[in-house]
């Protein structure tokens, strides 16, 4: 049986680019879910979200988006099928979308609401706490969206 | 009981109990049934449809197949809003019911747009939609990838339900797997004993049934094209071409022992192999739960 797949975590690298609008662009990411079974513990890790965020009168709109089947938790057999548990070949793409002030790019530390589209359902996250560290026009975004199947309506795969 | 009526009776049980132990299909709450037409009627497929609970809130999507139906299970009695979008037609919401009664599915007839409008934003964000905010389209992820397929999600859903029935079926094939081993202990060598014989070949028949009927969940499964095989499951379709033809092979090096045995023969020529061939065979066998069941 699997127990819970809790928690999604997050690496991004957006790199600003200089319109009079500003756009980040998301160089490099690291999405990652976890699964606790009584057997062993799981971890499905993605590097293929695009993403993009437009700035617009001191507010900025990202959207992150990475596809389901893209996840590669080391046993294909096992990645088919979470693909089939969370509907992925009927909605292949998950979707990230929040909105934050541009002055937020300077904090070390942000919480952002975000809208989260998986498996035909949005569910939305209030106040996530996301790690913030700039390296000139770069910025690597870190934290942990606290999702769950269930939140997607999504039951778990249990044997 | 015969040594024959005893490997009948064997033969059928192991060909009625996997049809009883199969997983039956159950789903919970009520599920909503529609058809999408155009004003002349005609089907229309691929339609977004979002299912909207009035009450909480929650919506689910979907899209209509190729003859225009969708259908939304697991919905709690109330009221819904359905919203369909489809290329070439004015959107449309309209607002139903569902109920624990079971009622004929739902017509939607959607009207002809009148020129292409733009694509209206998302209703449900945290934030007020602006026109800066970045589309899918803008990532530039190749179309196909972003195109849902329910034939696909059908597939995967029909194997995924097989190899799940495959998976219960193995574990349970693995208690009259080591009853048979036990028990072979006692039934060969010098032991005059029939009976020991006829448990032995009983349970080695049932374990025969089992693993054909096992197996065959995982051989008609579908496939994913595309899908390279990685991890531990390699090893699991590996240990297949062992314990597989151990499964075959066994059961007529058994049938050949016994019989031999049966006349009051020592057990000679292939047969003899029988013992040897059958405890490879269960170690494959186990080394092949084994390798999906524990990390490595």
């Amino acid at each position: 049986m699997w127990s819970k797949i809790p928690t999604a975590i997050l690496f991004l690298l957006f790199a600003a680019s200089a319109l009079a609008d500003s756009q980040w662009t998301l160089q490099q990411s690291t999405l990652t879910y976890h699964v606790s079974h009584p057997m062993h513990q799981i971890d499905g890790v993605s590097h293929a979200a695009r993403g993009k965020g437009v700035c617009h009168e001191g507010q900025c709109d990202f959207l992150i988006a990475v596809p389901v089947k893209s996840f590669d938790s080391g046993d294909s057999n096992r990645d088919l099928h979470m693909v089939q548990v969370t509907r992925g070949a009927q909605f292949p793409m998950i979707t990230v979308r929040t909105r934050l002030p541009e002055t937020d790019a300077d904090s070390s530390s942000i919480h952002a609401d975000l809208e989260i589209q998986f498996a035909g359902q949005t569910a939305q996250f209030k106040q996530v706490p996301l790690q913030l560290n700039k390296q000139g026009s770069e910025i690597k975004v870190t934290g942990t969206i606290p999702a769950t199947l269930p939140d997607f309506k999504i039951d778990p795969p249990r044997f | 009981m015969s040594p024959k009526t005893a490997q009948l009776l064997t033969a059928v049980l192991a060909l009625v109990l996997p049809l009883i132990l199969l997983d039956s299909s159950w789903c919970q709450g009520e599920t909503l049934s529609c058809k999408v037409t155009s004003p002349t009627g005609a089907p229309v497929a691929s339609a977004k449809v979002v299912v909207r609970n009035l009450a909480t809130n929650q919506s689910t999507d979907t899209l209509s197949t190729a003859d225009g139906t969708f259908s939304v299970p697991n919905l709690t009695s109330g009221d819904y809003e359905i919203s369909i979008t489809a290329q070439g037609f004015s959107p449309k919401v309209v607002k139903t019911t569902v109920t624990s009664t079971p009622a004929p599915a739902l017509e939607i007839s959607l009207t002809e747009q009148a020129s292409t409008l733009p694509e209206a934003p998302s209703s449900n964000l945290p934030n007020a939609p602006s026109s800066t905010q970045p589309s899918l389209s803008d990532l530039g992820f190749p179309e196909a990838q972003t195109q849902g397929s329910l034939e696909e999600q059908a597939r995967l859903d029909k194997r995924s339900h097989m190899l799940k029935t495959h998976q219960k079926l193995g574990l349970i094939t693995t208690a009259p797997l080591i009853a048979t081993v036990v028990t072979g202990f006692g039934a060969g060598g010098k032991n005059p004993s029939n009976t020991d014989r006829t448990v032995h070949a009983v349970l080695g028949s049932t374990t025969a049934g089992l693993y054909i009927a096992t197996a065959s969940f995982a051989i008609f499964a579908p496939k994913i094209q595309g899908t390279p095989t990685r991890g531990p499951i390699r090893v699991h379709k590996a240990l297949a071409w062992i314990h597989g033809p151990g499964m075959i092979l066994t059961p007529i090096l058994g049938a050949m022992a016994f019989n031999e045995k049966s006349k009051g023969e020592k057990v000679h020529g292939i047969a003899s192999a029988h013992g040897a061939v059958a405890i490879i065979t269960a170690g494959a066998y186990g080394a092949a739960l084994l390798s999906v069941s524990l990390k490595f």
